[in-house]
């Protein structure tokens, strides 16, 4: 019974996510909407990690296996790929890259200027 | 025969937990960044339906039923952010400093490569997410009319080149902080290089999977106020 009303905690997050991202004026990802609710329910002290600790062990630590059909969708796009793909490997390397060093060094920087105000 | 088996839903839940079990074990085995689970499940499942000609829509009645948990493994990220809430509220401004530089190059390197390598809009669309995790970058994805497979394919590569080259980038730059270590490798490779953080240290895999998360939303929110 334990794990069904953690499911069943999780799942209505993610329902109520869905009707906030239907409500807002803006298109926003109704499971970025559930996250933040969920956020905020614990920040709140409203749910507690127990309450929902087993059921997001499961999702949490078999995160990848949930991407797996999204990706097998390919199969349907190979002749897309075959036409970008050095242009895709270019754009998805050099933004790795340059994503990597501006944040480190952005960090180092903030990390710094915060022990110079202590 | 053939059609009763594949069109089960079971088909497809079975094949996938088989191939992502055989890519747990051999990642495991060799410890190789490269040989990275996922990839593995699509070399093993991809071919086999090609040679045993099984629509993907065959498939996809299994695949759906584990798309449906995307929604609430993504939500479960809060919980990571919340136990790690005590390093969050010491470093936050470096946090936060952090996650938006990280979005924001990643957004704007994108846009710009693909406006100079002439790549068009659906692709563009696919690719602005690709520095944020799988789930989250779908739903960017799908809301600025990207397609999926491409925006996932993109996610794993970043993935699987983030953990290897992370590690070297850090001995490179001279990156000392165990702080900026980890809020390097979340940002620029998401959950994949969030599992090598972890290989690097405690706090590195703290502040990773903290990058993972804030980066991912504030990505979502750049991308959906400049592109939605």
């Amino acid at each position: 019974m334990k794990i069904l009303y953690q499911i069943a905690i999780i799942f209505a997050l993610c329902l109520l996510g869905e009707i906030i991202s239907a409500i807002l004026p803006f298109p926003f990802p109704p499971a970025i909407s559930a996250m933040l609710l969920l956020l905020l329910a614990l920040f709140s002290g409203v749910l507690k990690i127990d309450h929902i600790k087993e059921k997001s062990d499961f999702l949490l630590s078999n995160m990848a296996f949930f991407f797996i059909p999204a990706g097998v969708k390919v199969v349907e796009h190979f002749e897309l790929i075959a036409s970008i793909w050095w242009r895709f490997l270019i754009v998805v390397a050099a933004s790795t890259i340059v994503v990597f060093i501006v944040t480190a060094l952005t960090v180092s920087l903030a990390l710094r200027l915060e022990e110079r105000r202590r | 025969m053939k059609e009763m088996i594949c069109t089960s839903p079971f088909f497809g839940i079975t094949l996938s937990i088989i191939a992502y079990s055989i890519g747990c074990y051999i990642n495991r085995k060799t410890r190789l960044a490269l040989l990275n689970p996922l990839l593995i499940s699509y070399l093993l499942i991809i071919p086999s339906l090609l040679l045993f000609d099984i629509p993907l829509e065959w498939y996809d009645k299994g695949g759906d039923i584990i798309n449906m948990f995307l929604s609430p493994a993504t939500a479960v990220l809060a919980i990571t952010i919340y136990r790690q809430r005590d390093i969050l509220r010491k470093h936050i401004a470096a946090v936060l400093a952090g996650s938006l530089a990280g979005s924001a190059s990643s957004i704007l390197i994108v846009f710009v490569l693909c406006r100079a390598l002439g790549l068009d809009d659906t692709i563009m669309a696919s690719l602005l997410p690709k520095s944020i995790t799988t789930p989250m970058a779908i739903a960017v994805s799908e809301s600025l009319g990207g397609i999926q497979a491409i925006t996932v394919l993109s996610v794993i590569v970043t993935g699987i080149l983030g953990s290897i080259i992370g590690p070297v980038m850090i001995r490179l730059f001279r990156i000392r902080s165990e702080i900026a270590q980890g809020m390097a490798m979340g940002a620029a490779s998401h959950a994949v290089g969030t599992s090598k953080a972890i290989e690097l240290g405690e706090i590195q895999g703290a502040l990773s999977s903290i990058a993972l998360v804030m980066s991912g939303i504030i990505t979502v929110v750049l991308s959906l106020l400049i592109f939605g």
